[in-house]
C-alpha cells in the first residue's frame, strides 16, 4: 500500500473538486482522531487525503432561529462557546464527557459524525436538538435531517462525492429542555457503553407536547425510542411516565455484547439512563421555569 | 508517494522537515528534530505521553499528522525551560515526586503547563480534569496535583512581585 | 548540633532535572550511527504448527539487513532464567498468540514491516487449550509435547486441618476468581543491541535484571558473559513485567547477525499481547473459627492458568501459598498450589508475585467470617493478628511485627471507623455507601534458601566527588534515590556530591533483579558496608590533621565536624590528603540478606522473613442501578521499616493503590481461545486521574532488626496488595452482598445486586 496524497485546498469548490475525482479514494481528514487509527490498522487505504483546514468551517454562528456549526469545529470550540452552551446544554455535557482534552482540541463534529460510530457521544444529543447536516457537493448542497444520516456502522446516506461542511441546529422552541447521560468505564477517555440524550417539551398547561428519547451505542446507529416517546407525550411528566417509558425503551432495544459490556447489561443500564435523563430534563424545566 | 515539504516552528526555532503523509508530528519530532522528550506510550491517543502544544492547544502529537501541522507553532517539553533556567513547574515536579519512572512526564508537563496559562489557580478538580487524558502507571497522580498547586503558588507571588516593582 | 542527612529527607530524584526536561534517554530515544529498526513476527493462531517458513523474499527487500528464523540462533533458542523453556523463535509449533516466529533488522520501520509481510508461513492452526480445568483432566492432549500440562503441583500441611475444621464453630467457604492482569508500563518492552569492535555486544535494555540479561543474551549468542555488556538506560516503569528478559535478546541476535546497531522497541499492542500477565486464579477457600472468632483452620487449594511457558510461575504460586494464611495467626493450613498450562497468554511476575490474590481470598474471607459471627471487621482483624515473636503456618517467626495491629489502629483512626456509619449510608435512592478494610503482609526479599545479595562499587574522588556503580535497575521505583541517600550520608556529603551510574555490567557488580522489594535492603547495605573503608581513610587524615581522636570526628554536609561543631577542614580536602598518603577511596561493598541461621521450624520452602505490614481502608459508593463503584475515599497506612526517602515511599503507595483500584474494579484482560481481546490502552481500562481519590496516607517505621540498613524494609510491592479486597469488603458493606471475583465491574457488582436487591441499609 502507498501513502495517500495530502491536499490542503484554500477553497471548498477545490475540495469538492478532488472528492468528484477520486470519490470513496478521497477522504477528508479533520481531527484525524479516528481517521489516522483506520489508517494505521489498514482499515482505510484512501489514495487522498483532503484538509479542509484552509477553508473556513470552523464557526459557530446564528442564523434566524438557528446555530450553524462548521463541520470542523472542535469538541473544545463547543465547550468554549456560552452560546452552545445555553442553547444547547446537552450537547456540551456530551463534549464534557467526551476523551480527554487533547483529543478534545483535535477531533471535530463533523469527524464525529461522518465516522458514523453508534458510540458517538454528540449524535444522540444532535438528534434530540433535531440537528440537520449539510452535504456539499460540486454539483449540488442538500440539506438532511441527522437522523436520516445514518444506515449502520460506519455507514452513511453520504454520497462518495460529498463532504459535509455543516450541522445546522434549531434553536429549541420555549419550555424545552434536553440532557445527556453517559455511562462509561472510567470518568474520561472512556468509550460509551450506553450514552443517550432526552429532551422535553412542555406546553403552556405543562404537558408534554414532545418527547425525545435518543439512544446511542446500543443498535447499529443512533436511534429514537419511539414508542417510550408516545407514551411521554401529551401527558404530564411524572416518575412513573420515566419509569413507563423507560421500560419501554429497553423493550425497544436488542443492542449487542462486546469488549465494553454484555448485551443484558447493556439493556438494563439503557433503562436507568433514560429514567435518569428524563429525569434530569425535568429538573433543568424546573430550573428554567424559576428563572422566567 | 512524494515528500512533503513540512515547517514548523518548534519550541521557537523555524524547522524543516520532509515527511511522508502518513508521518505523525510524534515521529518527526523525535526522528527529524531529535527532540526524544515527547514519548510514544501508545500511537493510538490514549496515553498523553505525546502530548505537545500546537498552535496554543495540547495535542496527542501522535494523532496529528506530520502534513497537518505544517505552518504551525509547537512547544515541547524541551521548550519549557528559558535561557537554561527551569519552569517553576519543571522544578515542582522533582521536589514532589510527580513521577517516578518519568516517562508519562513530558507530556504531564506539557498539560500542566498549559493549564497554569490559562488559570494561575486551579483546584485538584482542574488539575485532574487537565490531566484527564495522562495515563500515569506509576503514581496517583498526587504529586502532579502538589506540583501543578505549588508552581501556580510561585508564579502568582512573582506576578504579584512584579506588580509591586512596576506601580 | 548537626542536622540529619540525606537518609529520611524529603529529596528529589538525582535524574529528575534529566526527567523534566526531556534530556532523560530511555531505549527508544537511543540512536547510534547505521542503527537499524528490529520487528518480530507473530502468528495469527494461538496455536499452530509451522509447516513451512521461508524468508528469501524478506532477505531480498533492498534496506533489509537480517532476517533471522530459529535457525539462525548461534546459542541456545531458549528464555527465562530459572526453566528456560520458552523458545526466541519458534522451531515447529506456536503456543500462544506471543510466540515470536522470526525477527527481521531493516534500514526503517516501513522496510521492516515490508519484511515482515514478505515472510512466507504456512501455520496448520491446532487446536488449543483453553480451559485450565479441562487441561488437568486426563486425555486433555498436551499443550507442550512430551510434558505434563500440571506444571507444577505441590501442597503444604501445617498441623490438623480435619481436626480444627472439624471442632469449628463457624465455617465460611467460597470459591474466587481473579483475572489476567496487564502492567501497562508506559514504555513498553525494547532494547538497543551493538556489536563491539571486538565482536562481543553491548545491549541497552530495558529491564528489571541487567546481570541476569546479561547471562541470557550469552547463552542466545553463544557467547561468554564476559563478552556481553547490558546497561540499562532511564526505564520507563516495569512492575515485574520486567523482570524477564525479553526483546533485548532479539536485539541482540540481530545487532550480531547485521553487524549493526539495532533498536527493537514492541509496540502497545504486541506487549500486551506478548509479555507476561498476572496469573488468573481460581481459589477454592475454607476458613474456620471458633464461636469467639478465633481461626482455627484455612483450607485452600488453588489452581492457575500458566499459559504454556514456565517464567514466574512457580515463584508467584510459592508466594500465594505463603501469604494465603494472612497476617495471622494460624496453626493449621493446608494449601494446594497447582499450575497448569495452556495456550493462554503466558504469566509470571507482577507486583506482589500471587500475593494480591491470596489477599483477596483471605481478607473476603475474613469479612464473611465476620458477617457470620456478627463481628467488626476490624475486632477480628485485632484479635487474630500477628504480633513481633509470632510463629507463622510458614515456620519463621515474626521479628517484627507491630506494625500489623498499629497499622490497623491507625488507618481506623484516619478513616473514623467508629462513626463511619454517620455520613450517611443511603445518600439517594439508589446509592449505597459502604466501608471496609483489608490488612495485609508481604515479605521482601528472594525468600530463605536462594541467592539474594549484591555488590556495589563506591569511589571518592580528590575533589569530594563520588561515584556509586551498582547494578541494581532503577524503573522508576527509585533505588538510585536510596543509594544516592545513604551513600551522602555515610561519606557526609551532599547528595549532589554522589553520581551513581546507571546499571551497566562492565561496570558494576552484579545486584541481581530490582524485585520483591529487595534492593533497599541487599544495595543499601551493600553501600554501606562499601562507605566505611573510605569514611576510615577520610577520618584517619582528619584525625592526623588535627590531632583529635577520632571518635569525636563527624563527617557531615561536606565538612568535618569536630565534636558537633563544623571545622574548617572539607571532606574534599580530607579526600585529597587521603589520596596523598595513599589511604583507599575507593571500595566494594557487598551484602547478603540474612536469615537466622540456624531454623529448622521454618517449613515453608523460601520463606521470606522480613515483612512489610500495611492496612488500606476504603470507603465506596455504589449505584444500585448501575453497579458502579466509585472509591470516594482510601485511607493507607504502610510500615517502610524506615524511610530513607518519604517521596520515595510515598510516591510507591499511592502508585500501588492506584494500580490497587483498577485491578479491583476494571482492569481485566479478555481472552477468548488464546487471543487477547482489548490489547489496547483504550479497551484495557485503568482508571485515570479523575477515577482516583486523594489518598490518605500514613507511614510507620517498625525498623527491622536484622541486617536492613537503618532498619528499612522496602515498600514496593505491598500498596497494591490490599486495595482490591478492602474495596471488596466496602461493596459488601454497602450493598450486603459479596463478590467473588475481580474484577468488579459494575457487571459484575449488578448481577452480585441480581440475587438479592439493594436492601435498606440497617
Ligand atoms: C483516545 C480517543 C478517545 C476518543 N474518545 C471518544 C469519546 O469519548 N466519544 C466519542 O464519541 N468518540 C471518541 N473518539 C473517537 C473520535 O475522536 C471522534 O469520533 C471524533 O469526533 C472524530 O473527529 P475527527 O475530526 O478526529 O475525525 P477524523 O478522524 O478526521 O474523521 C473521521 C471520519 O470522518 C470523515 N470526515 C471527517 N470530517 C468530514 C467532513 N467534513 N466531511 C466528510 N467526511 C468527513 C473522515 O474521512 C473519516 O472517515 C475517541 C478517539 C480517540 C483516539
Ligand atoms: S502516544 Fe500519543 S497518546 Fe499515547
Ligand atoms: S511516572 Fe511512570 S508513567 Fe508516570
Amino acid at each position: 500500500m502507498s501513502a495517500p496524497d495530502y491536499r490542503a485546498p484554500e477553497l471548498l469548490a477545490n475540495a469538492l473538486g478532488i472528492k468528484r475525482e477520486f470519490g470513496a479514494d478521497a477522504r477528508v481528514v479533520a481531527g484525524g482522531t479516528d481517521l489516522i487509527l483506520r489508517m494505521r490498522d489498514k482499515v482505510l487505504s484512501p489514495k487522498v487525503l483532503i484538509d479542509l483546514r484552509r477553508i473556513s468551517l470552523a464557526s459557530i454562528s446564528r442564523h434566524a432561529g438557528e446555530m450553524h456549526l462548521g463541520a470542523y469545529v472542535t469538541l473544545s470550540q463547543m465547550l468554549a462557546s456560552a452560546e452552545v452552551r445555553v442553547a444547547f446544554p446537552a450537547l456540551v455535557e456530551a463534549c464534557r464527557s467526551f476523551a480527554g482534552p487533547p483529543i478534545r482540541n483535535r477531533a471535530t463534529l463533523g469527524g464525529n459524525i461522518v465516522n458514523a460510530s453508534p458510540a458517538a457521544d454528540l449524535v444522540p444529543p444532535l438528534i434530540a436538538y433535531d440537528a440537520s447536516v449539510v452535504l456539499a457537493s460540486l454539483s449540488a448542497s442538500r440539506v438532511l435531517p441527522l437522523m436520516d444520516f445514518f444506515t449502520g456502522p460506519g455507514k452513511t446516506v453520504m454520497e462518495p462525492h460529498e463532504v459535509l461542511t455543516e450541522v445546522r441546529l434549531p434553536l429549541p422552541p420555549p419550555r424545552t429542555a434536553a440532557s445527556f447521560t453517559k455511562l462509561g468505564q472510567r470518568r474520561s477517555m472512556a468509550i460509551a457503553i450506553v450514552n443517550l440524550s432526552a429532551r422535553l417539551t412542555l406546553d403552556r398547561a405543562g404537558q408534554m407536547s414532545e418527547a425525545r428519547i435518543v439512544l446511542g451505542s446500543v443498535a447499529p446507529t443512533a436511534m429514537r425510542a419511539r414508542a417510550a416517546e408516545a407514551i411521554l407525550t401529551g401527558n404530564e411528566p411524572s416518575d412513573e411516565q420515566f419509569e413507563q417509558a423507560a421500560n419501554m425503551a429497553v423493550a425497544e432495544i436488542s443492542p449487542i455484547s462486546d469488549v465494553r459490556s454484555g448485551k443484558d447489561y447493556r439493556k438494563r443500564v439503557t433503562g436507568v439512563l433514560v429514567r435518569r435523563a428524563l429525569m434530569a430534563a425535568r429538573h433543568k424545566l424546573a430550573e428554567v421555569g424559576r428563572n422566567d | 508517494m512524494t515528500d512533503m515539504d513540512i515547517r514548523l516552528t518548534v519550541n521557537g526555532r523555524l524547522q524543516h522537515a520532509k515527511a511522508g503523509v502518513m508521518r505523525t508530528l510524534l515521529t518527526v519530532l523525535r526522528e527529524d528534530f531529535g527532540l526524544t522528550g515527547t514519548k510514544d506510550g501508545c500511537s493510538s491517543g490514549d496515553c498523553g505521553a505525546c502530548v505537545v502544544v500546537m498552535n496554543g492547544q495540547v495535542v496527542n502529537s501522535c494523532m496529528v499528522l506530520a502534513a497537518q501541522a505544517d505552518g504551525s507553532q509547537v512547544t515541547t517539553v524541551e521548550g519549557l525551560a528559558s535561557n537554561g533556567e527551569l519552569h517553576p513547574l519543571q522544578r515542582a515536579f522533582g521536589g514532589t515526586w510527580a513521577f517516578q519512572c518519568g516517562f508519562c512526564t513530558p507530556g504531564m508537563l506539557v498539560s500542566c503547563h498549559a493549564l497554569l496559562s490559562s488559570n494561575d489557580n486551579p483546584s485538584r478538580e482542574e488539575v485532574l480534569t487537565a490531566i484527564a487524558g495522562n495515563f500515569c502507571r506509576c503514581t496517583g497522580y498526587q504529586g502532579v496535583v502538589n506540583a501543578v498547586q505549588q508552581a501556580a503558588a510561585e508564579l502568582r507571588s512573582a506576578n504579584a512581585e512584579a506588580v509591586l516593582q512596576h506601580d | 548540633m548537626i542536622d540529619s542527612g540525606a537518609v529520611g529527607r524529603w529529596v528529589s530524584a538525582p535524574g529528575a532535572y534529566d526527567i523534566v526536561t526531556g534530556k532523560a534517554r530511555y531505549c527508544p530515544d537511543l540512536d547510534f550511527p547505521g542503527m537499524l529498526i528490529g520487528k518480530l513476527l507473530y502468528s495469527p493462531h494461538a496455536r499452530a504448527c509451522i509447516r513451512r517458513l521461508d524468508v528469501t523474499a524478506a532477505r531480498m527487500i533492498p534496506g533489509v539487513i537480517a532476517v533471522l528464523t530459529h535457525a539462525d540462533i548461534p546459542g541456545e533458542n531458549s528464555y527465562l532464567y530459572a526453566e528456560p523453556d520458552q523458545p526466541l523463535l519458534v522451531v515447529d509449533e506456536v503456543r500462544f498468540q506471543g510466540d515470536a516466529v522470526a525477527a527481521v533488522a531493516a534500514i526503517d520501520e516501513q522496510t521492516a514491516d515490508a519484511a515482515l509481510r514478505a515472510i512466507d508461513v504456512e501455520y496448520q492452526a491446532l487446536d488449543g487449550i483453553f480451559d485450565p480445568l479441562a487441561a488437568m483432566q486426563a486425555g486433555a492432549g498436551q499443550v507442550v509435547a512430551g510434558k505434563d500440562n500440571i506444571m507444577m503441583h505441590k501442597t503444604y500441611r501445617t498441623g490438623d486441618v480435619a481436626a480444627a475444621l472439624a471442632s469449628a464453630h463457624v465455617i465460611v467457604e467460597n470459591t474466587y476468581r481473579t483475572q489476567w492482569a496487564e502492567h501497562a508500563f508506559l514504555e513498553t518492552e525494547g532494547g538497543v543491541g551493538l556489536v563491539d569492535a571486538d565482536g562481543g555486544v553491548t545491549v541497552y535494555s530495558s529491564c528489571q535484571a541487567p546481570h541476569r540479561d546479561r547471562m541470557q543474551i550469552a547463552r542466545a549468542l553463544g557467547l561468554p558473559e564476559s563478552r556481553v555488556r547490558v546497561i540499562t538506560p532511564y526505564i520507563g516503569g516495569a512492575f515485574g513485567g520486567k523482570d524477564e528478559a525479553h526483546v533485548q535478546i532479539h536485539a541482540a541476535l540481530l545487532a550480531h547477525a547485521a553487524r549493526r546497531p539495532v533498536r527493537l522497541i514492541r509496540g502497545r499492542r504486541e506487549s500486551i499481547l506478548t509479555h507476561v500477565k498476572r496469573h488468573p486464579f481460581i481459589v477454592h477457600c475454607i476458613t474456620a473459627a471458633t464461636r469467639d472468632g478465633r481461626l482455627l483452620a484455612v483450607k485452600a487449594r488453588a489452581i492457575v492458568d500458566a499459559g504454556p511457558y514456565s517464567n514466574a510461575t512457580h515463584e508467584v504460586l510459592n508466594k500465594f501459598g505463603e501469604f494465603i494464611g494472612g497476617p495471622y495467626t494460624v496453626k493449621n493450613l493446608e494449601i494446594e498450589k497447582i499450575a497448569v498450562r495452556t495456550n493462554n497468554p503466558i504469566t509470571g511476575a507482577f507486583r506482589g508475585f500471587g500475593a494480591p490474590q491470596a489477599a483477596f481470598v483471605y481478607e473476603s474471607q475474613m469479612d464473611d467470617l465476620a458477617r457470620k459471627l456478627g463481628m467488626d471487621p476490624l475486632e477480628i482483624r485485632l484479635l487474630n493478628g500477628v504480633d513481633t515473636g509470632t510463629r507463622m503456618y510458614t515456620g519463621v517467626v515474626v521479628r517484627e511485627g507491630k506494625a500489623m495491629k498499629a497499622s490497623l489502629r491507625r488507618a481506623a483512626e484516619m478513616m473514623g471507623w467508629q462513626q463511619r456509619g454517620e455520613l450517611g449510608r443511603q445518600p439517594a435512592t439508589h446509592l449505597r455507601r459502604g466501608w471496609g478494610m483489608a490488612t495485609i503482609l508481604k515479605g521482601s526479599g528472594m525468600g530463605r534458601g536462594l541467592p539474594d545479595h549484591a555488590a556495589v562499587l563506591l569511589e571518592m574522588h580528590r575533589d569530594g566527588s563520588v561515584v556509586l556503580q551498582s547494578g541494581a535497575a532503577d524503573m522508576g521505583q527509585g533505588i538510585v534515590t536510596v543509594l544516592a541517600q545513604l551513600a551522602a550520608e555515610s561519606l557526609g556529603v551532599e547528595m549532589s556530591s554522589v553520581h551513581v551510574v546507571r546499571a551497566d555490567t562492565a561496570q558494576a557488580p552484579d545486584a541481581g533483579a530490582s524485585c520483591a522489594s529487595r534492593q533497599v535492603m541487599v544495595s543499601g547495605n551493600a553501600v554501606l558496608r562499601a562507605a566505611v573503608p573510605i569514611r576510615d581513610s577520610l577520618l584517619q587524615v582528619a584525625a592526623e590533621k588535627t590531632g583529635v581522636a577520632r571518635d569525636r570526628l563527624v563527617l557531615h554536609g561536606g565538612r568535618l565536624h569536630v565534636d558537633g561543631q563544623a571545622h574548617d577542614l572539607t571532606v574534599a580536602e580530607l579526600a585529597r590528603r587521603a589520596l596523598f598518603r595513599g589511604y583507599p577511596l575507593q571500595s566494594e561493598g557487598r551484602y547478603e540478606l540474612e536469615y537466622p541461621a540456624d531454623a529448622p521450624e521454618v517449613t515453608y520452602r523460601y520463606s521470606q522473613e522480613v515483612f512489610q505490614f500495611c492496612t488500606q481502608i476504603a470507603q465506596v459508593l455504589v449505584d444500585c442501578e448501575t453497579g458502579q463503584v466509585a472509591v470516594e475515599r482510601l485511607v493507607a497506612v504502610h510500615d517502610a521499616g524506615k524511610m530513607i526517602n518519604p517521596g520515595g515511599v510515598y510516591g510507591q503507595i499511592e502508585g500501588g493503590v492506584a494500580q490497587g483500584i483498577g485491578y479491583a474494579l476494571t482492569e481485566e484482560l479478555r481472552v477468548t481461545e488464546g487471543h487477547t481481546l482489548n490489547a489496547s490502552l483504550e479497551n484495557y481500562v485503568i482508571p485515570m486521574a479523575l477515577d482516583i481519590p486523594e489518598l490518605e496516607m500514613d507511614v510507620l517505621e517498625m525498623p527491622e532488626p536484622l541486617g536492613a540498613p537503618l532498619g528499612a524494609k522496602g515498600i514496593a510491592e505491598s500498596p497494591i496488595i490490599p486495595t482490591a479486597p478492602a474495596i471488596r469488603n466496602a461493596i459488601l458493606d454497602a450493598i450486603g452482598r459479596p463478590l467473588y471475583q475481580l474484577p468488579m465491574t459494575a457487571e459484575r457488582v449488578l448481577s452480585a445486586l441480581d440475587a438479592a436487591p439493594c436492601a435498606d441499609p440497617a
